[in-house]
C-alpha cells in the first residue's frame, strides 16, 4: 500500500473514470474506475472473458470506449485522431501473438516506426535497434525474418520493437500465453529488467511467480470489473474477494 | 563405432531409400490392381496420341503459312504501303524492342545476375536469332536483320547504364519502363510533320505487338486500380465503399466481349466531343476497367486473408492508418495473392485477342483474315491456330515462371 501512495496522486499517468465497453449487446467493461502511477507495474489477472484485454486494449484505443473518460500522461482518449495517434506513439504495446511484420527483418521490424513516425535517421534508429536487441538478449539475429526466429525470441524482439518508440507506458497483453515453457523464462526476464529500470506496465498475465516478484500492484477482474486491487501479498496472502480466493485457489 | 552421445541414444542417419527405379514404379505406377490398370489404360492413350500428333507435324503438316504470314503476325498492318506511305516503317516498333531490351539490361545490371540476367539474355538471344530467319533478303531486309541483332548491344548496353550510371536504381528502372511504354506509343503513332516518323493510324497497329501494348497497358494500369479499388471496398466511407462495389460488380457481371462492343458507343461519351480518341485508345480503357474489377478482388481477398494482428500492431506502434495499410498490410496481401493476380494477368493477355470485334487486327485476327483472303491456304488452319497457340503459350509460360520465381524470392510460404 505504501508504494501505492507514493507514486500515485500527482503523478497518475493513466486515469480511468467509469469506462463501459460493450461488444453489440454484451457489456464487457462495466465502470472501470482506476489510476495507475508512474513507474507502477500492474499486474491484471482474472477469469477468460473477464475484460482484462479489453481494459488493456482501451488504454491504446486498440478498442473505443462508449462511456466514461481514459486520460493517458495529460492526453484524454477521444475521437481525435490527433490525440490517438500522439497517445500511442507514447504506448508500448506487446501481443500474446507476437504479431511481428512477417515480411520484414528483424532489423525492419524495429526501426520501422521509429523512422516513419518519429522521423528518426536511418542510422539513428539502427543504433537504437542494436542496442535494444542487446538489451533483451538478441544479437546477431537482426538479418533475420520473424519466422525464422524461437517464440521466445519473437517475443522479445517485439518488446524490442515497442520500446524502440521510446515510450513511457508499455501494455503487455498475456505476453507469456503463447509460449513454451522453457522459453516464457526468458521473455519474463526481460520484462523484470523492464520493471527495474522504472517504465510503466500494465500485464494481462497468469504468470502469479512474476506477479509476486515484480508487481507493485494487482487487479483480478471478473464480468467487466475490477473485484479486487491491492499489493501481491494483500492478494496472495488476505484475498477479500470470494471470486479472487476461488480463481486463485484454480491457478495456484 | 558411431559416435554415442551421452544420452546413450547415438543420432541415427535418416533411412535410405533403397528403391530403386524399380521400387519407384512399383510404389508410383503399379502401386495397387487400380493404379496398374490406369497406369496401362493412360500410357495406351497418350502414347497413341503422341505417335498419331508427332507423326503428323513432322510429315504431314505443312508450315509454310507461318513463314508466309511472318511479320505481319508481329505487326499486323503496320507497315503495308497504305499505312506508312512511301516509307519503311518497321524501324519504329524495332527501335521499342531495343529499348524495352535495353530495360531488361538496365534489371540484369542492377540485379547482378539471377533471374533478370536469365529474362534479359533469354530475350536478346530469341530476337537476335530472328535476323538469320531464312527468308529472302528481298522479303527480310538488311536493316531489319541488323535492328534484330542490335538487341543484343542494346541489353548490353542496358547493363552498362544500370552499372555506371545513376540510373541503376529499381525506382528509376521502373520508371525507365514508364518512358520506354511512352515513347514506344509515340514512336509507333508517329509524329506529323517530322519526316521518317509520320503519323500512322491506330486501325493499322496489329499483330502480336497489339496484344502486347494492350497487355501492358492493362496490366500496369489494372494493378494499382484494382488496389484502389480493393480499398475502397474495405473503407469505412460509406460512398467510396458503395461506388467501389458497383463498379467491381458491374464490370465483373457482363461480358469483355460486350464491354469492348458497348465501349465505342459509351466512352465517347465520357469524353469531351473533340478530345483525340480512337478504337485501340477505347479497347485499352475497358480492358484494363475489366480487368481492375477482377485485381481488386484478388487483393481484397489477400487482404482478408491477413491477421488482424497485423494491423494493430502497426496502429499500437503509432503508424497512421495509410502507412500501416501501405507498409503492412498490402505488401503481405499482394504476397499471398501472387498466383491470382498473376492468372489475372495471364487472362488479360488472352483476353486481348478479343479486340477483333471491334474491328482490330490482333495477332489471331490477321491470321483468320489471311486465310479467309488466301482460301488456298484454308488446308492449313490446323497449323496456323497451333502455332498461335504456342506462341500465346510462350508468353503466359514466360509470366508463370518468372510469378514463381518472384515468390521464391520472397519467400512466400517460407515466412
Amino acid at each position: 500500500m505504501e508504494a501505492q501512495e507514493t507514486k500515485n496522486g500527482a503523478e497518475d499517468i493513466i486515469i480511468c473514470r467509469d469506462v463501459h465497453k460493450w461488444y453489440g449487446s454484451f457489456h464487457a467493461l462495466r465502470g472501470i474506475t482506476t489510476t495507475i502511477g508512474r513507474a507502477q507495474v500492474v499486474v491484471v489477472f482474472g477469469p477468460s472473458g473477464s475484460g482484462k484485454s479489453t481494459f488493456i486494449r482501451t488504454i491504446n484505443r486498440l478498442e473505443e470506449h462508449q462511456r466514461g473518460q481514459i486520460i493517458v500522461d495529460g492526453i484524454e482518449l477521444t475521437n481525435d485522431v490527433r490525440n490517438i495517434d500522439a497517445i500511442r506513439r507514447d504506448v508500448g504495446m506487446v501481443f500474446q501473438s507476437f504479431n511481428l511484420f512477417p515480411h520484414l527483418t528483424v532489423m525492419d521490424n524495429i526501426t520501422l516506426a521509429p523512422m516513419k513516425v518519429r522521423k528518426m535517421p536511418r542510422d539513428e534508429a539502427r543504433q537504437i535497434a542494436l542496442d535494444l536487441l542487446e538489451r533483451v538478449g538478441i544479437t546477431e539475429q537482426s538479418d533475420k525474418y520473424p519466422p525464422q526466429l524461437s517464440g521466445g525470441q519473437q517475443q522479445r524482439v517485439a518488446i524490442a520493437r515497442a520500446l524502440a518508440m521510446q515510450p513511457n507506458i508499455m501494455l503487455f497483453d498475456e505476453p507469456t500465453s503463447a509460449l513454451d515453457p522453457e522459453m516464457i523464462k526468458e521473455v519474463l526476464e526481460v520484462m523484470k529488467e523492464l520493471a527495474s529500470s522504472g517504465m510503466t506496465m500494465v500485464v494481462v498475465s497468469h504468470e502469479m511467480g512474476f506477479a509476486r516478484e515484480v508487481a507493485d500492484r494487482m487487479m483480478m477482474f471478473d464480468q467487466g470489473s475490477i473485484v479486487e486491487d491491492g499489493s501481491p501479498e494483500q492478494i496472495f496472502e488476505d484475498p477479500q474477494n470470494d471470486r479472487t480466493k476461488l480463481f486463485l485457489s484454480q491457478i495456484l | 563405432m558411431a559416435e554415442v552421445s551421452p544420452l546413450g541414444n547415438p543420432p541415427l542417419p535418416p533411412p535410405r531409400l533403397e528403391r530403386g527405379i524399380v521400387g519407384w514404379v512399383r510404389a508410383n505406377l503399379f502401386a495397387t490392381r487400380f493404379s496398374g490398370a490406369l497406369t496401362v489404360a493412360s500410357t495406351l492413350v497418350f502414347g497413341a496420341a503422341a505417335i498419331f500428333g508427332i507423326n503428323w507435324m513432322l510429315f504431314n503438316a505443312d508450315w509454310s503459312v507461318i513463314a508466309t504470314l511472318g511479320g505481319q503476325m508481329v505487326i499486323g498492318q503496320y507497315n503495308t504501303e497504305a499505312a506508312c506511305p512511301g516509307q519503311n516503317c518497321f524501324w519504329r516498333p524495332q527501335a521499342s524492342l531495343l529499348m524495352v531490351t535495353g530495360i531488361l539490361g538496365m534489371a540484369w545490371g542492377v540485379a547482378g545476375g539471377g533471374l533478370p540476367k536469365r529474362i534479359g539474355i533469354g530475350v536478346a538471344v530469341v530476337l537476335a536469332a530472328f535476323a538469320l530467319l531464312p527468308y529472302s533478303f528481298e522479303r527480310m531486309g538488311m536493316d531489319v536483320r541488323l535492328l534484330l541483332a542490335a538487341n543484343i548491344p542494346a541489353l548490353g548496353i542496358g547493363w552498362a547504364v544500370a552499372r555506371y550510371t545513376p540510373l541503376g536504381t529499381s525506382p528509376r528502372i521502373a520508371l525507365s519502363a514508364v518512358v520506354v511504354f511512352a515513347v514506344t506509343l509515340l514512336l509507333l503513332r508517329g509524329i506529323p510533320g517530322i519526316p521518317g516518323l509520320q503519323p500512322v493510324s491506330v486501325l493499322n497497329w496489329g499483330g502480336l505487338t497489339l496484344n502486347l501494348l494492350l497487355a501492358v497497358g492493362g496490366i500496369a494500369f489494372s494493378f494499382p486500380i484494382g488496389i484502389a479499388l480493393a480499398l475502397g471496398r474495405r473503407s469505412h466511407l460509406p460512398v467510396v465503399k458503395l461506388l467501389c462495389v458497383v463498379f467491381i460488380e458491374v464490370f465483373r457481371g457482363v461480358p469483355l466481349i460486350t464491354l469492348l462492343f458497348m465501349s465505342q458507343v459509351l466512352v465517347p461519351l465520357a469524353f469531351p466531343e473533340n478530345f483525340p480518341q480512337n478504337s485501340l485508345f477505347r479497347a485499352a480503357i475497358i480492358i484494363t476497367l475489366f480487368s481492375s474489377a477482377y485485381m481488386a478482388e484478388n487483393i481484397r481477398g489477400g487482404l482478408q486473408a491477413l491477421h488482424p494482428g497485423q494491423a494493430e500492431a502497426a496502429r499500437a506502434l503509432g503508424l497512421p492508418s495509410w502507412q500501416t495499410t501501405l507498409l503492412i498490410s498490402l505488401p503481405q496481401a499482394i504476397r499471398n495473392v501472387i498466383p491470382a493476380i498473376v492468372g489475372q494477368f495471364i487472362a488479360l493477355f488472352k483476353d486481348t485477342s478479343l479486340v477483333y470485334i471491334i474491328g482490330m487486327l490482333d495477332v489471331v485476327e490477321i491470321s483468320r483474315a489471311f486465310i479467309q483472303g488466301n482460301p488456298e491456304y484454308l488446308v492449313s488452319t490446323k497449323e496456323l491456330f497451333l502455332f498461335l497457340g504456342l506462341v500465346f503459350w510462350v508468353f503466359t509460360y514466360g509470366m508463370s515462371y518468372v510469378s514463381r520465381r518472384v515468390e521464391e524470392n520472397m519467400g512466400v510460404g517460407r515466412r
